[in-house]
Protein backbone atom coordinates (compact mmCIF):
# COMPACT_ATOMS: atom_id res chain seq x y z
CA UNK A 1 0.00 0.00 0.00
CA UNK A 2 2.68 2.48 -0.98
CA UNK A 3 0.11 5.01 -2.11
CA UNK A 4 -1.12 5.47 1.43
CA UNK A 5 1.95 7.50 2.31
CA UNK A 6 0.47 10.88 3.14
CA UNK A 7 1.50 14.27 2.06
CA UNK A 8 4.13 15.15 4.55
CA UNK A 9 6.46 16.28 1.78
CA UNK A 10 5.08 19.83 1.87
CA UNK A 11 7.77 22.37 1.12
CA UNK A 12 7.46 25.15 3.70
CA UNK A 13 9.53 27.63 1.73
CA UNK A 14 7.59 27.49 -1.55
CA UNK A 15 4.30 29.33 -1.36
CA UNK A 16 5.43 32.76 -0.23
CA UNK A 17 8.50 33.20 -2.40
CA UNK A 18 7.31 32.18 -5.81
CA UNK A 19 4.65 34.28 -7.53
CA UNK A 20 3.39 31.32 -9.56
CA UNK A 21 2.77 29.40 -6.38
CA UNK A 22 0.98 32.39 -4.90
CA UNK A 23 -1.41 32.41 -7.81
CA UNK A 24 -1.92 28.69 -7.51
CA UNK A 25 -2.62 29.07 -3.81
CA UNK A 26 -5.43 31.51 -4.54
CA UNK A 27 -7.53 28.55 -5.61
CA UNK A 28 -8.43 25.90 -3.09
CA UNK A 29 -8.37 23.27 -5.81
CA UNK A 30 -6.53 23.52 -9.12
CA UNK A 31 -6.98 20.64 -11.53
CA UNK A 32 -4.26 21.34 -14.07
CA UNK A 33 -4.07 19.44 -17.37
CA UNK A 34 -4.95 16.09 -15.81
CA UNK A 35 -4.86 13.09 -18.13
CA UNK A 36 -5.38 9.48 -17.23
CA UNK A 37 -4.55 6.51 -19.40
CA UNK A 38 -5.38 3.00 -18.30
CA UNK A 39 -3.06 0.34 -19.66
CA UNK A 40 -4.96 -2.79 -20.48
CA UNK A 41 -3.90 -6.36 -20.86
CA UNK A 42 -2.48 -7.03 -24.31
CA UNK A 43 -0.88 -3.61 -24.62
CA UNK A 44 -4.01 -1.61 -25.46
CA UNK A 45 -4.58 1.57 -23.56
CA UNK A 46 -7.74 3.54 -22.84
CA UNK A 47 -7.67 7.27 -22.34
CA UNK A 48 -10.15 8.07 -19.55
CA UNK A 49 -9.34 11.75 -19.04
CA UNK A 50 -7.71 14.14 -21.51
CA UNK A 51 -6.29 17.47 -20.36
CA UNK A 52 -8.90 18.25 -17.70
CA UNK A 53 -8.44 21.67 -16.12
CA UNK A 54 -10.62 23.75 -13.80
CA UNK A 55 -10.34 25.47 -10.44
CA UNK A 56 -12.44 25.68 -7.31
CA UNK A 57 -12.18 28.69 -5.02
CA UNK A 58 -12.44 28.72 -1.28
CA UNK A 59 -15.99 28.32 -0.01
CA UNK A 60 -17.34 27.43 -3.43
CA UNK A 61 -19.78 24.63 -4.15
CA UNK A 62 -18.82 23.03 -7.46
CA UNK A 63 -20.51 20.07 -9.11
CA UNK A 64 -18.97 17.84 -11.74
CA UNK A 65 -21.56 16.33 -14.07
CA UNK A 66 -21.23 14.16 -17.12
CA UNK A 67 -22.58 11.04 -18.77
CA UNK A 68 -21.69 7.70 -17.27
CA UNK A 69 -18.30 6.52 -18.42
CA UNK A 70 -16.98 10.07 -18.85
CA UNK A 71 -14.34 9.57 -16.17
CA UNK A 72 -16.09 11.42 -13.31
CA UNK A 73 -15.17 8.79 -10.78
CA UNK A 74 -11.60 8.57 -12.09
CA UNK A 75 -11.30 12.32 -11.71
CA UNK A 76 -12.73 12.12 -8.17
CA UNK A 77 -10.20 9.43 -7.27
CA UNK A 78 -7.30 11.47 -8.67
CA UNK A 79 -8.37 14.57 -6.71
CA UNK A 80 -8.78 12.40 -3.61
CA UNK A 81 -5.26 11.06 -4.13
CA UNK A 82 -6.48 7.47 -4.43
CA UNK A 83 -5.14 7.22 -7.95
CA UNK A 84 -2.25 8.92 -9.72
CA UNK A 85 -2.78 11.01 -12.85
CA UNK A 86 -0.88 9.94 -15.96
CA UNK A 87 -0.17 13.59 -16.75
CA UNK A 88 -0.86 16.98 -15.20
CA UNK A 89 -1.49 17.52 -11.51
CA UNK A 90 -4.02 18.45 -8.88
CA UNK A 91 -3.06 21.11 -6.36
CA UNK A 92 -4.76 21.77 -3.08
CA UNK A 93 -3.97 25.22 -1.69
CA UNK A 94 -1.01 25.26 -4.04
CA UNK A 95 0.42 21.90 -2.91
CA UNK A 96 0.42 18.98 -5.35
CA UNK A 97 -1.76 16.07 -4.26
CA UNK A 98 0.29 12.87 -3.85
CA UNK A 99 -2.02 10.67 -1.80
CA UNK A 100 -5.13 10.62 0.35
CA UNK A 101 -4.93 12.86 3.41
CA UNK A 102 -7.06 14.61 6.00
CA UNK A 103 -7.23 17.85 4.03
CA UNK A 104 -9.79 16.23 1.71
CA UNK A 105 -12.79 14.68 3.43
CA UNK A 106 -14.37 11.98 1.28
CA UNK A 107 -18.04 10.98 1.11
CA UNK A 108 -18.92 7.91 -0.95
CA UNK A 109 -22.15 6.74 -2.56
CA UNK A 110 -22.09 3.53 -0.53
CA UNK A 111 -21.30 5.49 2.67
CA UNK A 112 -18.09 3.61 3.57
CA UNK A 113 -19.05 3.57 7.25
CA UNK A 114 -17.21 1.25 9.65
CA UNK A 115 -20.05 -1.14 10.57
CA UNK A 116 -18.39 -2.24 13.84
CA UNK A 117 -18.24 1.32 15.12
CA UNK A 118 -21.15 3.32 16.51
CA UNK A 119 -22.12 6.63 14.95
CA UNK A 120 -19.99 8.43 17.53
CA UNK A 121 -17.00 6.16 16.95
CA UNK A 122 -17.32 6.53 13.17
CA UNK A 123 -17.35 10.30 13.42
CA UNK A 124 -14.40 10.24 15.83
CA UNK A 125 -12.27 7.96 13.60
CA UNK A 126 -10.26 10.73 11.95
CA UNK A 127 -9.86 12.55 15.27
CA UNK A 128 -8.19 9.44 16.71
CA UNK A 129 -5.35 9.87 14.21
CA UNK A 130 -4.74 13.37 15.56
CA UNK A 131 -3.29 14.44 18.86
CA UNK A 132 -6.52 14.94 20.71
CA UNK A 133 -7.57 13.68 24.13
CA UNK A 134 -10.66 11.56 24.43
CA UNK A 135 -12.79 14.26 26.03
CA UNK A 136 -12.12 16.75 23.23
CA UNK A 137 -12.68 14.00 20.68
CA UNK A 138 -16.09 13.16 22.07
CA UNK A 139 -17.09 16.80 22.21
CA UNK A 140 -16.04 17.41 18.62
CA UNK A 141 -17.79 14.24 17.42
CA UNK A 142 -21.02 15.18 19.24
CA UNK A 143 -20.82 18.66 17.72
CA UNK A 144 -20.63 17.13 14.22
CA UNK A 145 -23.46 14.68 14.97
CA UNK A 146 -25.64 17.60 16.04
CA UNK A 147 -24.63 19.51 12.90
CA UNK A 148 -25.98 16.77 10.63
CA UNK A 149 -29.10 16.35 12.77
CA UNK A 150 -28.37 12.93 14.24
CA UNK A 151 -28.49 13.86 17.93
CA UNK A 152 -29.81 10.89 19.85
CA UNK A 153 -28.20 8.36 17.48
CA UNK A 154 -24.62 8.65 18.74
CA UNK A 155 -24.62 5.09 20.11
CA UNK A 156 -26.43 3.44 17.19
CA UNK A 157 -24.59 1.12 14.79
CA UNK A 158 -24.74 1.88 11.04
CA UNK A 159 -26.88 -1.24 10.46
CA UNK A 160 -29.63 0.36 12.52
CA UNK A 161 -29.78 3.49 10.34
CA UNK A 162 -31.58 4.34 7.10
CA UNK A 163 -29.61 5.25 3.97
CA UNK A 164 -30.12 8.95 4.48
CA UNK A 165 -28.97 8.74 8.10
CA UNK A 166 -25.91 6.72 7.10
CA UNK A 167 -24.88 9.37 4.64
CA UNK A 168 -25.26 12.04 7.30
CA UNK A 169 -22.83 10.05 9.42
CA UNK A 170 -20.48 9.95 6.41
CA UNK A 171 -20.67 13.73 6.09
CA UNK A 172 -20.16 14.29 9.83
CA UNK A 173 -17.14 11.98 9.81
CA UNK A 174 -15.57 13.78 6.86
CA UNK A 175 -16.18 17.22 8.41
CA UNK A 176 -14.92 16.26 11.87
CA UNK A 177 -11.25 16.62 10.92
CA UNK A 178 -11.98 20.04 9.40
CA UNK A 179 -10.74 19.35 5.86
CA UNK A 180 -10.02 22.15 3.37
CA UNK A 181 -12.21 20.37 0.84
CA UNK A 182 -15.25 18.13 1.04
CA UNK A 183 -15.16 15.64 -1.83
CA UNK A 184 -18.43 13.85 -2.53
CA UNK A 185 -18.91 11.09 -5.11
CA UNK A 186 -22.62 10.65 -5.92
CA UNK A 187 -23.32 10.77 -2.18
CA UNK A 188 -27.10 10.63 -2.52
CA UNK A 189 -27.22 8.08 -5.34
CA UNK A 190 -28.40 5.31 -3.03
CA UNK A 191 -31.24 7.11 -1.23
CA UNK A 192 -34.82 7.58 -2.39
CA UNK A 193 -35.86 10.78 -4.17
CA UNK A 194 -37.73 12.23 -1.20
CA UNK A 195 -34.82 11.75 1.18
CA UNK A 196 -32.46 13.12 -1.46
CA UNK A 197 -34.42 16.37 -1.64
CA UNK A 198 -34.24 16.72 2.12
CA UNK A 199 -30.52 15.94 2.21
CA UNK A 200 -29.88 18.60 -0.46
CA UNK A 201 -31.40 21.19 1.83
CA UNK A 202 -29.40 19.94 4.80
CA UNK A 203 -26.15 19.81 2.86
CA UNK A 204 -26.64 23.43 1.75
CA UNK A 205 -27.35 24.41 5.37
CA UNK A 206 -24.19 22.66 6.54
CA UNK A 207 -22.24 24.27 3.72
CA UNK A 208 -23.42 27.78 4.59
CA UNK A 209 -22.75 27.12 8.27
CA UNK A 210 -19.22 25.73 7.83
CA UNK A 211 -18.26 27.62 4.62
CA UNK A 212 -16.47 24.51 3.38
CA UNK A 213 -15.30 24.19 -0.19
CA UNK A 214 -17.33 21.38 -1.75
CA UNK A 215 -16.61 19.35 -4.88
CA UNK A 216 -19.58 17.16 -5.67
CA UNK A 217 -19.64 14.52 -8.41
CA UNK A 218 -23.02 13.50 -9.86
CA UNK A 219 -24.65 12.26 -13.05
CA UNK A 220 -27.90 14.01 -12.09
CA UNK A 221 -28.13 17.43 -13.79
CA UNK A 222 -31.07 18.51 -11.65
CA UNK A 223 -29.06 17.76 -8.51
CA UNK A 224 -26.13 19.79 -9.85
CA UNK A 225 -28.32 22.81 -10.66
CA UNK A 226 -29.98 22.56 -7.23
CA UNK A 227 -26.69 22.66 -5.36
CA UNK A 228 -23.82 24.25 -7.25
CA UNK A 229 -22.34 27.70 -7.64
CA UNK A 230 -20.68 26.37 -10.75
CA UNK A 231 -21.12 23.16 -12.74
CA UNK A 232 -18.17 21.55 -14.50
CA UNK A 233 -19.68 19.72 -17.48
CA UNK A 234 -17.58 16.78 -18.63
CA UNK A 235 -18.01 15.07 -21.97
CA UNK A 236 -17.03 11.49 -22.42
CA UNK A 237 -14.59 9.33 -24.32
CA UNK A 238 -12.03 10.59 -23.20
CA UNK A 239 -13.36 12.88 -20.48
CA UNK A 240 -12.71 16.57 -21.13
CA UNK A 241 -14.21 19.73 -19.68
CA UNK A 242 -16.97 20.72 -22.07
CA UNK A 243 -17.83 23.93 -20.27
CA UNK A 244 -18.02 25.38 -16.80
CA UNK A 245 -21.51 26.82 -16.20
CA UNK A 246 -22.09 29.46 -13.52
CA UNK A 247 -25.44 28.94 -11.82
CA UNK A 248 -26.63 32.42 -11.01
CA UNK A 249 -29.72 31.60 -8.96
CA UNK A 250 -30.63 32.48 -5.40
CA UNK A 251 -31.00 29.67 -2.91
CA UNK A 252 -33.18 27.87 -2.08
CA UNK A 253 -33.79 27.07 -5.72
CA UNK A 254 -37.12 25.94 -7.10
CA UNK A 255 -37.14 23.25 -9.75
CA UNK A 256 -40.31 24.76 -11.16
CA UNK A 257 -38.51 28.06 -11.77
CA UNK A 258 -38.11 28.92 -15.48
CA UNK A 259 -34.46 29.91 -15.01
CA UNK A 260 -33.77 26.60 -13.23
CA UNK A 261 -35.19 24.72 -16.19
CA UNK A 262 -33.09 26.81 -18.59
CA UNK A 263 -29.87 25.86 -16.80
CA UNK A 264 -30.90 22.25 -16.72
CA UNK A 265 -31.65 22.23 -20.42
CA UNK A 266 -28.43 23.98 -21.30
CA UNK A 267 -26.31 21.51 -19.37
CA UNK A 268 -28.18 18.54 -20.82
CA UNK A 269 -27.54 19.94 -24.30
CA UNK A 270 -23.84 20.31 -23.56
CA UNK A 271 -23.72 16.68 -22.43
CA UNK A 272 -25.64 15.38 -25.44
CA UNK A 273 -23.71 17.39 -28.00
CA UNK A 274 -20.53 15.60 -27.09
CA UNK B 1 -49.00 -23.33 18.53
CA UNK B 2 -48.48 -22.08 14.99
CA UNK B 3 -45.21 -21.84 13.13
CA UNK B 4 -45.49 -18.05 13.02
CA UNK B 5 -45.71 -17.89 16.76
CA UNK B 6 -42.65 -20.10 17.03
CA UNK B 7 -40.51 -17.86 14.86
CA UNK B 8 -41.72 -14.79 16.75
CA UNK B 9 -40.44 -16.29 19.96
CA UNK B 10 -37.10 -16.91 18.28
CA UNK B 11 -36.74 -13.31 17.11
CA UNK B 12 -37.58 -12.02 20.55
CA UNK B 13 -34.99 -14.34 22.06
CA UNK B 14 -32.29 -12.95 19.79
CA UNK B 15 -32.97 -9.31 20.52
CA UNK B 16 -34.38 -8.83 24.01
CA UNK B 17 -33.46 -12.02 25.85
CA UNK B 18 -36.46 -12.38 28.18
CA UNK B 19 -36.33 -14.94 31.03
CA UNK B 20 -35.41 -18.51 30.09
CA UNK B 21 -38.93 -19.87 30.54
CA UNK B 22 -40.30 -17.52 27.90
CA UNK B 23 -37.36 -17.87 25.58
CA UNK B 24 -37.61 -21.59 24.85
CA UNK B 25 -40.46 -22.83 22.82
CA UNK B 26 -42.52 -25.55 24.55
CA UNK B 27 -43.38 -27.28 21.30
CA UNK B 28 -39.74 -27.70 20.40
CA UNK B 29 -38.88 -29.03 23.85
CA UNK B 30 -41.63 -31.60 23.75
CA UNK B 31 -40.72 -32.78 20.25
CA UNK B 32 -37.03 -32.90 21.16
CA UNK B 33 -37.80 -34.99 24.22
CA UNK B 34 -39.99 -37.36 22.20
CA UNK B 35 -37.28 -37.82 19.57
CA UNK B 36 -34.63 -38.49 22.20
CA UNK B 37 -36.79 -41.02 24.05
CA UNK B 38 -37.56 -42.87 20.81
CA UNK B 39 -33.84 -42.96 20.01
CA UNK B 40 -33.00 -44.34 23.47
CA UNK B 41 -35.80 -46.92 23.25
CA UNK B 42 -34.65 -48.17 19.83
CA UNK B 43 -31.07 -48.32 21.10
CA UNK B 44 -32.10 -50.22 24.26
CA UNK B 45 -34.21 -52.66 22.21
CA UNK B 46 -31.41 -53.21 19.72
CA UNK B 47 -28.90 -53.80 22.52
CA UNK B 48 -31.24 -56.33 24.16
CA UNK B 49 -31.72 -58.05 20.81
CA UNK B 50 -27.96 -58.25 20.23
CA UNK B 51 -27.45 -59.38 23.78
CA UNK B 52 -23.70 -58.79 23.99
CA UNK B 53 -22.50 -55.58 25.66
CA UNK B 54 -19.17 -55.53 23.82
CA UNK B 55 -20.99 -55.52 20.45
CA UNK B 56 -23.60 -52.94 21.38
CA UNK B 57 -23.76 -51.66 24.98
CA UNK B 58 -27.24 -50.59 26.07
CA UNK B 59 -27.87 -46.99 27.20
CA UNK B 60 -28.32 -48.36 30.69
CA UNK B 61 -24.91 -50.06 30.59
CA UNK B 62 -23.37 -46.80 29.36
CA UNK B 63 -25.00 -44.86 32.20
CA UNK B 64 -23.63 -47.35 34.73
CA UNK B 65 -20.18 -47.14 33.15
CA UNK B 66 -20.39 -43.33 33.23
CA UNK B 67 -21.00 -43.44 36.96
CA UNK B 68 -18.13 -45.91 37.34
CA UNK B 69 -15.62 -43.78 35.45
CA UNK B 70 -16.70 -40.73 37.41
CA UNK B 71 -16.31 -42.59 40.72
CA UNK B 72 -12.84 -44.05 40.03
CA UNK B 73 -9.99 -41.86 41.15
CA UNK B 74 -6.69 -41.37 39.47
CA UNK B 75 -3.63 -39.30 40.25
CA UNK B 76 -2.04 -37.08 37.70
CA UNK B 77 1.41 -35.55 38.06
CA UNK B 78 1.25 -31.98 36.81
CA UNK B 79 4.24 -29.77 36.18
CA UNK B 80 4.53 -26.96 38.76
CA UNK B 81 1.32 -27.94 40.58
CA UNK B 82 2.43 -31.44 41.62
CA UNK B 83 0.15 -34.44 42.05
CA UNK B 84 -3.55 -33.98 41.50
CA UNK B 85 -6.02 -36.69 42.47
CA UNK B 86 -9.53 -36.72 41.14
CA UNK B 87 -12.23 -38.56 39.25
CA UNK B 88 -10.74 -40.67 36.46
CA UNK B 89 -13.12 -39.20 33.90
CA UNK B 90 -12.13 -35.66 34.80
CA UNK B 91 -8.42 -36.53 34.92
CA UNK B 92 -8.63 -37.96 31.39
CA UNK B 93 -10.45 -34.85 30.23
CA UNK B 94 -7.79 -32.68 31.86
CA UNK B 95 -5.10 -34.67 30.05
CA UNK B 96 -6.79 -34.07 26.71
CA UNK B 97 -7.15 -30.36 27.51
CA UNK B 98 -3.42 -30.23 28.20
CA UNK B 99 -2.72 -30.60 24.51
CA UNK B 100 -6.06 -29.43 23.10
CA UNK B 101 -5.87 -25.93 24.59
CA UNK B 102 -2.22 -25.08 23.82
CA UNK B 103 -2.56 -26.57 20.33
CA UNK B 104 -5.71 -24.58 19.64
CA UNK B 105 -4.14 -21.39 20.97
CA UNK B 106 -0.83 -21.69 19.11
CA UNK B 107 -2.46 -22.75 15.83
CA UNK B 108 -5.09 -20.01 16.02
CA UNK B 109 -2.63 -17.21 16.73
CA UNK B 110 -0.14 -18.28 14.05
CA UNK B 111 -2.88 -19.06 11.51
CA UNK B 112 -4.54 -15.67 11.94
CA UNK B 113 -1.16 -13.93 11.80
CA UNK B 114 -0.16 -15.55 8.49
CA UNK B 115 -3.69 -15.25 7.06
CA UNK B 116 -3.85 -11.51 7.80
CA UNK B 117 -0.33 -10.95 6.48
CA UNK B 118 -1.05 -12.80 3.24
CA UNK B 119 -4.46 -11.21 2.80
CA UNK B 120 -3.08 -7.72 3.33
CA UNK B 121 0.35 -7.69 1.71
CA UNK B 122 0.78 -8.57 -1.95
CA UNK B 123 4.44 -9.35 -1.30
CA UNK B 124 3.73 -11.79 1.52
CA UNK B 125 0.99 -13.34 -0.60
CA UNK B 126 3.30 -13.85 -3.56
CA UNK B 127 5.99 -15.24 -1.26
CA UNK B 128 3.90 -17.86 0.48
CA UNK B 129 1.12 -18.80 -1.92
CA UNK B 130 2.98 -21.74 -3.51
CA UNK B 131 4.08 -23.17 -0.15
CA UNK B 132 0.66 -22.85 1.46
CA UNK B 133 -1.04 -24.35 -1.62
CA UNK B 134 1.09 -27.48 -1.31
CA UNK B 135 1.00 -27.84 2.48
CA UNK B 136 -2.65 -27.02 3.14
CA UNK B 137 -4.22 -30.23 1.74
CA UNK B 138 -2.07 -32.42 4.02
CA UNK B 139 -4.28 -33.73 6.85
CA UNK B 140 -2.92 -32.62 10.24
CA UNK B 141 -2.54 -36.22 11.40
CA UNK B 142 -0.14 -36.93 8.55
CA UNK B 143 2.39 -34.80 10.43
CA UNK B 144 2.52 -37.52 13.09
CA UNK B 145 5.85 -38.65 11.67
CA UNK B 146 7.47 -35.35 12.64
CA UNK B 147 5.62 -35.26 15.92
CA UNK B 148 7.18 -38.62 16.78
CA UNK B 149 10.76 -37.91 15.70
CA UNK B 150 10.91 -34.33 16.94
CA UNK B 151 8.86 -34.30 20.09
CA UNK B 152 7.69 -37.81 20.83
CA UNK B 153 4.13 -38.95 21.23
CA UNK B 154 2.79 -37.30 24.36
CA UNK B 155 1.38 -33.89 25.16
CA UNK B 156 4.05 -32.21 23.03
CA UNK B 157 3.42 -34.29 19.92
CA UNK B 158 -0.35 -34.06 20.27
CA UNK B 159 -0.12 -30.27 20.79
CA UNK B 160 1.89 -30.09 17.56
CA UNK B 161 -0.74 -32.02 15.58
CA UNK B 162 -3.67 -30.07 17.05
CA UNK B 163 -1.95 -26.75 16.34
CA UNK B 164 -1.49 -27.70 12.68
CA UNK B 165 -5.22 -28.39 12.43
CA UNK B 166 -6.12 -25.08 14.09
CA UNK B 167 -3.51 -23.27 11.99
CA UNK B 168 -4.99 -24.08 8.58
CA UNK B 169 -8.59 -23.45 9.57
CA UNK B 170 -7.76 -20.04 11.01
CA UNK B 171 -5.30 -19.23 8.27
CA UNK B 172 -7.89 -19.79 5.59
CA UNK B 173 -10.64 -17.83 7.33
CA UNK B 174 -8.39 -14.90 8.18
CA UNK B 175 -7.00 -14.83 4.64
CA UNK B 176 -10.39 -14.71 2.94
CA UNK B 177 -11.72 -12.31 5.60
CA UNK B 178 -8.93 -9.83 4.95
CA UNK B 179 -9.22 -10.21 1.17
CA UNK B 180 -12.89 -9.29 1.58
CA UNK B 181 -12.30 -6.02 3.46
CA UNK B 182 -14.16 -3.43 1.35
CA UNK B 183 -11.84 -1.04 -0.48
CA UNK B 184 -14.10 1.86 0.51
CA UNK B 185 -13.15 1.34 4.14
CA UNK B 186 -9.38 1.39 3.65
CA UNK B 187 -9.71 4.42 1.38
CA UNK B 188 -11.85 6.31 3.87
CA UNK B 189 -9.36 5.45 6.61
CA UNK B 190 -6.50 6.72 4.45
CA UNK B 191 -8.36 9.98 3.86
CA UNK B 192 -8.84 10.24 7.63
CA UNK B 193 -5.15 10.07 8.38
CA UNK B 194 -4.26 6.36 8.52
CA UNK B 195 -1.00 6.17 6.61
CA UNK B 196 0.79 3.09 7.96
CA UNK B 197 0.05 -0.60 7.52
CA UNK B 198 -0.01 -1.45 11.20
CA UNK B 199 -2.64 1.17 12.11
CA UNK B 200 -4.69 0.13 9.06
CA UNK B 201 -4.56 -3.53 10.09
CA UNK B 202 -5.41 -2.77 13.70
CA UNK B 203 -8.18 -0.23 13.11
CA UNK B 204 -9.77 -1.36 9.86
CA UNK B 205 -8.64 -4.75 8.57
CA UNK B 206 -8.99 -6.86 11.71
CA UNK B 207 -12.31 -5.36 12.85
CA UNK B 208 -13.73 -5.70 9.36
CA UNK B 209 -12.60 -9.34 9.11
CA UNK B 210 -13.83 -10.21 12.62
CA UNK B 211 -16.87 -12.23 11.44
CA UNK B 212 -14.57 -14.51 9.40
CA UNK B 213 -12.00 -14.69 12.21
CA UNK B 214 -14.77 -15.76 14.60
CA UNK B 215 -15.97 -18.43 12.19
CA UNK B 216 -12.42 -19.74 11.95
CA UNK B 217 -12.01 -19.96 15.71
CA UNK B 218 -15.40 -21.62 16.18
CA UNK B 219 -14.70 -24.16 13.44
CA UNK B 220 -11.32 -25.00 14.90
CA UNK B 221 -12.80 -25.45 18.39
CA UNK B 222 -14.81 -28.35 16.95
CA UNK B 223 -12.30 -29.73 14.47
CA UNK B 224 -9.52 -29.81 17.04
CA UNK B 225 -11.48 -32.28 19.19
CA UNK B 226 -11.46 -34.67 16.25
CA UNK B 227 -7.73 -34.18 15.89
CA UNK B 228 -7.26 -34.72 19.64
CA UNK B 229 -8.96 -38.11 19.44
CA UNK B 230 -6.96 -39.07 16.36
CA UNK B 231 -3.66 -37.99 17.94
CA UNK B 232 -4.44 -39.91 21.12
CA UNK B 233 -5.05 -43.09 19.15
CA UNK B 234 -1.28 -43.03 18.68
CA UNK B 235 -0.78 -43.05 22.43
CA UNK B 236 -1.02 -39.53 23.80
CA UNK B 237 -2.92 -39.69 27.11
CA UNK B 238 -6.49 -38.44 27.35
CA UNK B 239 -10.09 -39.08 26.44
CA UNK B 240 -9.33 -40.38 22.94
CA UNK B 241 -6.82 -42.86 24.26
CA UNK B 242 -9.47 -44.17 26.68
CA UNK B 243 -11.81 -44.82 23.74
CA UNK B 244 -9.30 -47.07 21.98
CA UNK B 245 -7.99 -48.60 25.20
CA UNK B 246 -11.44 -49.58 26.47
CA UNK B 247 -12.34 -50.98 23.09
CA UNK B 248 -9.25 -53.19 23.08
CA UNK B 249 -10.39 -54.57 26.45
CA UNK B 250 -13.86 -55.06 24.93
CA UNK B 251 -15.26 -52.56 27.47
CA UNK B 252 -17.26 -50.95 24.69
CA UNK B 253 -19.58 -49.20 27.14
CA UNK B 254 -16.57 -47.31 28.53
CA UNK B 255 -15.63 -46.27 24.99
CA UNK B 256 -19.12 -44.83 24.59
CA UNK B 257 -18.73 -42.96 27.90
CA UNK B 258 -15.65 -41.15 26.57
CA UNK B 259 -17.31 -40.55 23.21
CA UNK B 260 -20.06 -38.79 25.14
CA UNK B 261 -17.50 -36.81 27.15
CA UNK B 262 -16.12 -35.37 23.91
CA UNK B 263 -19.61 -34.53 22.73
CA UNK B 264 -20.47 -32.77 26.01
CA UNK B 265 -17.25 -30.79 26.12
CA UNK B 266 -17.72 -29.76 22.51
CA UNK B 267 -21.30 -28.65 23.13
CA UNK B 268 -20.26 -26.66 26.19
CA UNK B 269 -17.36 -24.92 24.47
CA UNK B 270 -19.35 -24.23 21.31
CA UNK B 271 -22.24 -22.72 23.30
CA UNK B 272 -19.82 -20.59 25.27
CA UNK B 273 -18.07 -19.39 22.13
CA UNK B 274 -21.32 -18.60 20.34
CA UNK B 275 -22.16 -16.35 23.25
CA UNK B 276 -18.80 -14.60 22.97
CA UNK B 277 -19.28 -14.32 19.20
CA UNK B 278 -22.72 -12.78 19.59
CA UNK B 279 -21.35 -10.17 21.95
CA UNK B 280 -18.33 -9.34 19.77
CA UNK B 281 -20.45 -9.10 16.63
CA UNK B 282 -23.35 -7.21 18.23
CA UNK B 283 -22.99 -4.53 15.54
CA UNK B 284 -24.23 -6.93 12.86
CA UNK B 285 -27.80 -7.25 14.17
Amino acid sequence: MAELNGEDAADPSGADQNTDDRNAADHTVAVDGVTKVFEQQGGDSVEALADVSFTVDEGEFVCIVGPSGCGKTTLFRIIAGLEAATGGEVRLDGEPVTGPAMDRGMVFQEYGLFPWRTVLENVAFGLEQQDMDEQARRERAHEMIDLVGLDGFADAYPNELSGGMKQRVGIARALAVDPALLLMDEPFGSVDAQTRGMLHGELLDIWSETRKTVLFVTHDVEEAVTLADRVVVLSGGPGTVREVVDIDLDRPRERTDAAFADYQERILELIHES
Amino acid sequence: MSIEAASDTETAAATERPPLTERVDRRRIVLGLVGSLVFLAVWQAAAMAVGRTYLLPSPLAVAVAFGGELAKTETLALPLVGDVTGSKLLVKLLQSLMHYLPGLLIGTVLGIALGVAMGWSQTVEDLFTPVTRVLRPIPPLAWIAFAIVWIGIGHGGATFIVSIGAFWINFYNAYSGVEGVPQDLTEVAASLGVHDDWTMIRKVVIPSATPELMTGIRTSIGQCWMIVVAAELFGAPGVGYQIINASQNLDTEVSVVYMLVISLVFLASDTLFRRVERRVLAWRN
